[in-house]
């Protein structure tokens, strides 16, 4: 599972998700991707998750890229723990996501396998997410209004 | 290649409210600039915009731009796009005129079928979409093929192998790989950390 080698504090606070994606909001590396439609955690195992459900459905010849890192800690009380006596431990790591996110991209197959891997992807993360095709090929208008 | 001619309106608002309120009168802001002239903010018509750069030249279309009774020769040098809808938001539209160079991005296509790389089991990656190319306006290609039916196994086309139109010259580095001609190995080097990956996963 994907998460840093080294961090400089063990713990975060959890911050807020408002607005949409800054950056990333583009297929740049593959000709499809999985696109983020609501803000939230995705989790280390679940990017694993949705890696293994595209990969294994596209087979061979295909070629996957994530573009999210799980960077972020979260931390757990232990549990029938009582309150207090500080924040827990660290148990996972999530990537923050926000609307508009490409969190994963596919080149190599054509666009009706590509969909179907990606539709199977889609379903292993905790958010509603679309299908979307690099603008300017596979028939995509360069521009949309 | 053929201008496309626009008409722009000169005396839009600026601001996000106002913006907004074009946006849904179907125009799309924009700015001109270019030539040592001072940046004019318009706002052209979005159904004309749609159909002048989802033509056959893309985004490279040269666009003659009817602004306040002045003409401009413009091309879209940067589109913003919605993050979830990729809707067109603002384009900048950058003068040019016929005789200058200008460096623009064109698409590059693979053609061909790699078949020693087929049938050695590997599979041909290609690692870049769109080249920079520096060429006048009217010499800039629509798009650029990658005949990729000679690649051996282990073989990388870089852009120093392309074979430009003339005129056309790659601005970006002579080195830097098109399309990489992956042999068995590698092909199964990755399907195999992606097996064992799973296998780890559901254990």
């Amino acid at each position: 599972m994907l998460m840093p080698r080294r961090v400089r504090h063990r713990k975060q606070q959890r911050g807020r998700m408002s607005g949409q994606a800054k950056g990333g909001t583009e297929v740049t590396f593959g000709d499809f991707g999985i696109q983020a439609l609501e803000p939230g955690w995705i989790t280390a195992r679940q990017i694993e998750a949705a890696r293994i459900a595209m990969t294994r459905h596209v087979k061979r010849g295909g070629k996957v890229w994530i573009r999210v890192f799980p960077d972020k800690p979260v931390t757990k009380k232990p549990a029938e723990t009582r309150m207090g006596s500080g924040k827990g431990n660290p148990e996972l790591w999530v990537a923050v996501v926000k609307p508009g996110r490409i969190m994963f991209e596919l080149a190599g197959v054509d666009q009706a396998l590509a969909k179907a891997a990606m539709e199977r992807a889609i379903q292993k993360l905790p958010i509603r997410a679309k299908f979307v095709v690099r603008p300017g090929s596979h028939g995509t208008p360069e521009v949309q209004l | 290649m053929s201008e496309i001619t626009l008409t722009a309106k000169t005396d839009r608002e600026t601001g996000t409210r106002a913006t907004r309120r074009l946006r849904r009168e179907g125009l799309i802001p924009a700015v001109v600039y270019g030539h040592g002239m001072d940046p004019v903010a318009i706002a052209v018509n979005g159904p004309d915009l749609r159909v002048a750069l989802n033509g056959e030249a893309g985004l490279n279309q040269l666009i003659e731009l009817n602004a306040d009774g002045k003409s401009y020769l413009v091309l879209a040098k940067v589109l913003q796009r919605h993050p979830v809808r990729g809707t067109l938001q603002h384009v900048d539209f950058q003068i040019t005129s016929r005789d200058e160079t200008v460096t623009v991005e064109v698409p590059i296509t693979v053609v061909g079928d790699a078949v020693e790389v087929r049938h050695a089991g590997g599979a041909v990656d290609q690692q870049v979409y769109t080249i920079s190319v520096s060429a006048r306006p009217g010499n800039i290609p629509t798009n650029i093929d990658v005949d990729i039916s000679h690649l051996q196994p282990g073989d990388i086309f870089r852009v120093a192998d392309l074979v430009l139109p003339d005129g056309v010259v790659a601005a970006g580095e002579p080195e830097t790989a098109v399309a990489i001609a992956h042999g068995a190995r590698a092909a199964e080097a990755e399907g195999g950390e992606g097996a064992e990956a799973a296998e780890s996963a559901e254990a």
